[in-house]
């Protein structure tokens, strides 16, 4: 487990490393100058080139590249020339928010894509298994910013039952939260149901199941008992990888309700060149990215007993 | 104020001094029916004439005295905008920006509802009879946030500052008439002698603690307007040496001050409490900027719900929605803002004018009007003066003239067309559908142009440099102020780096022609000039509109969209 935890962090570490150097490179292949973005499309040359010395942007690529990579392993993120202050004070708030968004948008698909799965996975063919599985295809195949236009249509506009920005500019409200959340359900529980169907098909279909329900199990005990946790396996991988689309997928959603999360500051700030919060939400992605997976791995061996870590066993 | 006639001549007492010998003359052509009443006004209250007194004049009350309603004070004015970094506003290059600091920064002059120059931090004005000589009384009993008291000093440091290169302000071009070009003693990359432009010598003068001097090397009759623009925000007297950012020191002299401000997200404006706000009531107790970032969805949504109270403005797309909404007020406001489709004359292949000719004579103005703007505005001219500046004079009505672009081609050495590509921001889509109308209608003459669509944050870095490109431009009170601002030679805004010393002098004429009908003529050369060397494609002027609550009054839609404020209340 702990060769196996240390060979992650290792992957992880190399990821990171490469990422940044490829984001770094790529905003230097930009063309345009960054002090025009600091200081307006009027700065004087003379202005300009005071800025780009002071803020050492006149050394080498490889250089900068060099202090800022020092500064991050030392925690410091450098400074957002968009929102000048440190990246910091507007990063963490921003994933906060997202997290938020997240957890609350996972805490609807989890249960809904799961229940809708095992339901239509029971009986395979069933009426309810047709109706499920058209939702979740409906659903899944209507994009965030056309699901998005359309419940603020109806939730909005219509019956005025909800408001139509996410800001929260007067600090946290849960109305707000209800359609961005409602968008990633619509968009996201079809492709997770229709998993947990697959797989509890499968299950379903296997010998011990028969001799489960051949012994006289009552159905709930095989379904609940015996099969949905064998079912888990496949939507498990699948719910960890949604936690890295909540991450940085949500771009759509957030950028069209408003909502300043995560997302929105990475829209942002590729909008602005703003190179060292591009780099801090890179870093955050990848992080993210390999942190589930490494979950993932994890949650898969405790549901698949005949998974184990290592080599010496 | 006093004024009557003494015999044919008009007089006003006004700080000691009598009116501008011209208005006399202005008041006799109004009153002949050689002006009309909006001209009269704008032209007397740019000498000095108070705008109360020039309404009086013609006998009309202007609308924003007009009160329909107790005003009831408090409240939380809600309003959704971009919020920028607003540190310096001398270096403002958006509209929004100076919005935010203006609540707490004030100008001398302000441009109202009725776009007419009032005075503002500035008690009055008054120029020399030859507009070179302008004396801007301030007003007295001003205080700022600090404690400090207003005076010369703030101006004097404030425009000092502006006309240093070093600061790197638009108000350099704007006040080009206190500046002057000097050799720097060094050599550009290009082997040429570096210039430098500078303040004159005694441009800006302390006459005592609420009077200040400004000495022109020419004439120029657009001072007050340029006074009014949004960076022409005056800053405490130690803004620059305390760090020059008023978001992290807000120091100013208006009715609000800033307490919270976050870019991309928020800006907050408390009522000032320490001392009587020298303007009067103040009805609202808080200003709150809310940023609802690009996408026009979100915005309109905040509307619908009652999450914010107005905009900053609404696109043409959006009319038909607001109206639909039983909750807002669609509020339109006739505008000299436009969109040019601007030509780099230093740049392949637009430094052949028949290629600019042949482009010119494809675009049919009415048609680019009604299909992108729904004929919510005037058709332009290719010249960037508007019916709606005092000056405009009508020239011949341009046609769509296949016939002409083929032969501009052939005379540019393209009888079979040419490929060009031209520059625009995504957002708002007004732009880039000009741009596609323009696409279009280039084609049969066998001009091909592709359109880079790019995001703002990219077009805005090389608006000054690409050889072909869509840029907006804001409202300006008078049309020499903008050609002042964007066509003169060499100044900061000059984006087509057209370099005309004969356009310059008529520029330098226009400015000091006191008489309407005389400036006129004047600009018709001028707008001629301009447009037969076609170095922008100008379809039309928009209107502009701004979404409210039906609980908000007191608000109008500003011509440059500014945020005035201070008379607003929630109902």
């Amino acid at each position: 487990m702990l060769s196996f935890v240390l060979r992650r962090l290792g992957a992880m570490a190399l990821t990171m490393l490469v990422v940044s150097a490829v984001v770094f490179g790529l905003m230097e292949l930009i063309p345009g100058n960054v002090a025009t973005m600091v200081l307006g499309p009027y700065a004087s040359d003379e202005q300009k080139n005071i800025w780009l010395s002071t803020n050492g942007y006149l050394e080498p690529a490889w250089c900068r590249y060099g202090v800022w990579l020092a500064n991050f392993m030392q925690g410091d993120f450098g400074h957002s020339i968009r929102f000048k202050v440190p990246v910091g004070d507007v990063l963490w708030p921003r994933l906060g928010r997202t997290a938020i968004l997240g957890v609350s948008a996972l805490a609807v698909i989890v249960p809904l894509s799961l229940t809708m799965g095992v339901l239509a996975g029971m009986r395979e063919g069933s009426i309810i298994d047709r109706l499920i599985s058209v939702i979740g295809i409906v659903t899944t195949s209507i994009p965030e910013f056309a699901s998005a236009v359309f419940l603020t249509g109806i939730f909005v506009f219509w019956l005025q039952w909800l408001p139509g920005a996410s800001t929260m500019s007067d600090g946290f409200e849960a109305v707000q939260l209800v359609l961005p959340v409602l968008v990633l359900v619509l968009y996201d529980f079809g492709y997770i149901a229709r998993m947990t169907r697959a797989s509890m098909i499968d299950v379903i279909a296997t010998p011990y199941i028969r001799t489960a329900i051949l012994k006289g199990l009552p159905r709930r005990q095989v379904i609940l008992r015996h099969a949905f946790r064998n079912a888990l396996i496949a939507p498990f991988t699948v719910i960890m990888l949604q936690i890295n689309w909540l991450l940085s997928g949500v771009i759509v959603v957030e950028f069209f309700f408003a909502y300043k999360g995560f997302g929105a500051l990475l829209l942002e700030a590729a909008l602005n060149r703003d190179v060292f919060v591009i780099e801090a939400c890179a870093m955050i992605a990848v992080f993210v990215a390999v942190a589930t997976q490494a979950l993932a791995d994890i949650g898969y061996a405790f549901l698949n007993p005949r998974i184990r870590f290592g080599s010496a066993d | 104020m006093a004024i009557h006639y003494e015999g044919n001549v008009l007089k006003r007492k006004s700080y000691g001094a009598d009116i501008h010998p011209v208005i006399s003359d202005y008041a006799a052509q109004f009153k002949a029916g050689k002006l009309n009443r909006r001209d009269f006004i704008q032209s007397a209250t740019r000498l000095g004439m108070s705008a109360g007194a020039a309404f009086a004049i013609t006998g009309v009350t202007p609308s924003r005295q007009i009160l329909a309603a107790t005003p009831k004070k408090g409240g939380d004015f809600r309003v959704s905008m971009n919020v920028k970094d607003a540190s310096d506003p001398a270096i403002y290059d958006w509209s929004e920006k100076g919005n935010v600091a203006r609540h707490m920064c004030e100008p001398l002059v302000q441009i109202d509802a009725n776009n007419i120059a009032r005075p503002h931090l500035a008690a009055g004005w008054r120029a020399s009879n030859d507009l070179k000589t302008w004396t801007f009384k301030l007003r007295e009993g001003v205080t700022w946030s600090n404690g400090d008291s207003f005076g010369a000093d703030d101006v004097v440091a404030t425009v000092r500052r502006w006309l240093d290169p070093k600061t790197g302000s638009s108000n350099q071009g704007r006040f080009a008439a206190m500046t002057t070009l000097i050799d720097t003693g060094k050599i550009d990359k290009h082997g040429k002698p570096e210039k430098s432009r500078v303040a004159r010598a005694g441009a800006v003068e302390k006459v005592d603690d609420h009077t200040v001097r400004f000495h022109l090397a020419r004439p120029d009759l657009s001072l007050p307007e340029s006074f009014a623009d949004y960076p022409a925000l005056i800053t405490h007297r130690r803004f620059a040496e305390d760090g020059a950012n008023l978001m992290k020191n807000p120091i100013g002299t208006g009715a609000f001050k800033l307490k919270q401000f976050a870019v991309g997200e928020k800006a907050v404006l408390d009522k000032r409490r320490d001392s009587p706000y020298w303007g009067g009531d103040i009805y609202l107790d808080r200003i709150t900027y809310i940023d609802h970032g690009d996408d026009p969805a979100a915005e309109i949504g905040a509307l619908a719900s009652g999450q914010v109270d107005a905009n900053y403005q609404s696109s043409v797309e959006q009319v038909d929605t607001i109206r639909s909404l039983p909750n807002l007020n669609l509020l339109e406001m006739v505008t000299a803002q436009t969109g040019i489709a601007r030509m780099k004359v230093t740049a392949q292949p637009f430094n052949n004018k028949n290629i600019r000719k042949a482009v010119q004579a494809c675009v049919d103005h009415d048609r680019i009007l009604a299909i992108v703007y729904r004929g919510l505005g005037a058709v332009a001219e290719d010249h960037h003066v508007a019916p709606i500046h005092p000056e405009y004079a009508a020239l011949p009505k341009l046609r769509q003239d296949y016939a002409a672009a083929h032969r501009y081609l052939a005379a540019a050495g393209r009888p079979n067309g040419i490929k060009l590509t031209i520059d625009c921001v995504a957002n708002p889509a007004w732009e880039q559908n000009v741009c596609k109308a323009l696409v279009e209608m280039c084609k049969p003459a066998g001009i091909q142009i592709s359109i880079n669509i790019m995001p703002g944050g990219s077009y805005w870095d090389r608006w000054m440099t690409t050889p072909f490109g869509f840029t907006s431009w804001t409202h300006r009170a008078l049309g020499v102020q903008v050609l002042n601002l964007a066509y003169r030679s060499g100044v900061a805004w000059n984006e087509t780096s057209y370099a005309n010393p004969a356009f310059d002098a008529l520029l330098d004429q226009a400015g000091g022609v006191t008489d309407a009908n005389d400036r006129r003529m004047v600009m018709a050369q001028a707008e001629a000039m301009l447009q037969d060397d076609a170095i922008i494609s100008q379809s039309f002027w928009r209107s502009v509109f701004v979404a409210a609550n039906k609980r908000v009054h007191g608000l109008y839609p500003h011509v440059a969209l500014e945020h005035h404020f201070n008379k607003v209340w929630l109902a």
